[in-house]
Order: C-alpha cells, then structure tokens, then sequence
C-alpha cells in the first residue's frame, strides 16, 4: 500500500486548451529545473494506469466526448487536478457557445490550479496537494 | 566525449540545477503578474477595472456605506488590464503565484478591498473621498490645500473651485 500512494502515475489531457498550460506542464515534467517527478509521480501515455488526472483547456464541444472516454476508463479512485483559469471556471471563454465547460460539471475535481497559465512552481504546488488527497483515497478506499 | 567532461566537472563543482521549490526557496522574477494588491485608501469605486477586465474577475458592488471591491482568481487571466488602466494607481499585481487550492475554497478563493464612504463637510452627503494621487492629477500646479478638499463631496468641490477661479479673476 505504501508503494502504491508513493509512486500514483499522472495523465495529461488537453480538453481545447491554447497550449500554454501544456508548455508549462511539460517544462514541469521534463526540464531538470522543475522535476516534477521528485515528488515520486510518473507520467503516462494511457488513463488505465492513471492515478491523478490532469486536465488544461475549457471544455470545448469537440472535446468534451474524449474527456467522457477517459473519464470512464480512469480506475477508482482517482484524483482530478484542474490546471489553468479554462477548466476551473472557463476564464474568458464562459458563455461561449462551443464551451461545455467547466469540468466540475462533469467529474468531482479536488484541485483548482488557476492562472493563464500557471507558473511551474504552481503546478507544482497543486501536484502536491493532489498526492495529499490521494493517499488519504487510496487508504479510505475498500 | 570532452563536452560530456565539461558539463559533468560543471555540475559537480555547480551543484544540482533543479529548483528546490516545494522543499526550499524559489527565484520569482520580478516583473511576475500573479495576485492582485487592492490599496483600498487610493481605490475611488470608479469602476474602471470591472470595466476593462476581459474575463469579469472583478466586481465592485455597493453595501451599506461602503463599496466592496472583490476579485475572484478563478476566473482572473492575470493580464494587467486593471493596474494599467486604474486612475488612481491603487491596484498593483504583486509577484504572488501561490494559486493551487482546494475545490472546497473555489468560490472563496478571493481578494476583497473594502473602500468606506465618509460625510461631507458642507452638506453632509455620503461620498467615497478621493485619492491624493487624483486630486494631485485635477489640480496640477495649482496650490491649493489638498487635505482640505478631500472632505467635500463632488458638489461642493466643483463650488469651492469656482469660487477660487472667481476670485482670481477679480483681482
């Protein structure tokens, strides 16, 4: 149990997003100078073994049935980390006709990261309050 | 083989270069935009940031004998919008980035500035009392008391400036 809340795997989606929260979440992942992955998470190409999902972009009418499917193939119980203003509140795209949005419509999300877009340390600061939740899910989950 | 010599004696007399952010201390630049710094002494509740924000973050809205200026960083797109086009310079981004919070403190996760109305000297009407930046901006190179002019409302400012100019053209 303790190996498995030490090292959750994380899963990007971009849900119509403008690829700045997708630059800032691959300079925290990949650059040395803010590896995200000193907090033990990895990341992975497929949401079956994904633990923390996280989610950039307003949720746009193309998007939306992709988002559905991976929410669906996600195993219980995982944790939904809302990176940039988009997803969170859909920021100055809310009351356009194409956006579905925000995400808490569709899924419980636990963490809010806001900013257009956020800084790495940010992203890592919600990535850290992700990993809080989910130990406490994985030990409250039977 | 010589580069690969170079960088690793660099690393092991530089140290590490990853940042130690959520351990240690981190490096901000400085001209970052993160959280808004509302001073409530200067802000006049002229509305203008609620006008020019793109995304609607700010709201100013009207209590019992105060104006209460509310931004929700939700929605906010950090532009800088408000600090650029506020008249009196009482907005000001800090380099703030600490935005990760819980769901629960989603619809509270704001900065609130409350700007108190006073009574008028003369006709003793409530009024939110101009900042001295502005009063220092209408009355350029003119002297005059400015402390003084702060306890009258609009009306009676707008008097007391035309009996100054009256004066001055009698002499």
């Amino acid at each position: 149990m303790s190996i498995i809340t030490r090292s959750p795997f994380l899963f990007r989606i971009n849900t119509g997003s403008c690829n700045g929260c997708d630059v800032e979440l691959a300079t925290t992942a990949m650059i040395p100078r803010y590896d995200v992955e000193r907090l033990g998470c990895r990341y992975t190409g497929s949401p079956k073994h994904a633990d923390i999902l996280l989610v950039t972009g307003p949720i746009t009418a193309r998007s939306k049935p992709y988002l559905i499917e991976v929410l669906d193939e996600l195993p219980r119980p995982f944790v939904v980390v809302a990176i940039g203003t988009c997803p969170t509140s859909c920021g100055i795209f809310r009351d356009s006709y194409s956006i579905e949005g925000p995400l808490d419509k569709y899924v419980e999300v636990d963490v809010n990261v806001p900013g257009c877009p956020p800084r790495p340390q940010a992203i890592i600061d919600g990535v850290a309050k992700a990993l809080e939740i989910w130990k406490r899910k994985i030990r409250d989950f039977k | 083989m010589s580069g690969f010599l170079k960088i690793a004696i660099r690393n092991l007399l530089k140290g590490p270069t990853t940042d130690p952010y959520p351990f240690g201390d981190t490096f901000i630049p400085q001209k970052l935009r993160g959280k808004l710094k509302v001073d409530a002494s200067e802000c006049t509740a002229c509305r203008t940031c609620e006008e020019v924000c793109p995304s609607g973050a700010i709201k100013i809205t009207k209590n019992e004998g105060a104006y209460v200026h509310t931004t929700w960083y939700n929605t906010c797109c950090f532009c800088g919008n408000c600090e650029f086009f506020c008249p009196t310079g009482a907005i000001k981004l800090t380099t703030d980035f600490h935005t990760a919070h819980f769901q629960d403190e989603k619809y509270s996760f704001v900065t609130v500035a409350v700007i108190k109305e006073t009574e008028c000297k003369n006709c003793k009407t409530k009024f939110v009392p101009p900042s001295e930046a502005l009063l220092k901006r209408a009355y350029n190179g003119i002297d005059i008391d400015l402390d003084e002019l702060k306890l009258y409302c609009p009306e009676c400012r707008k008097k007391i400036a035309f009996e100054r100019l009256h004066l001055w053209l009698r002499h």
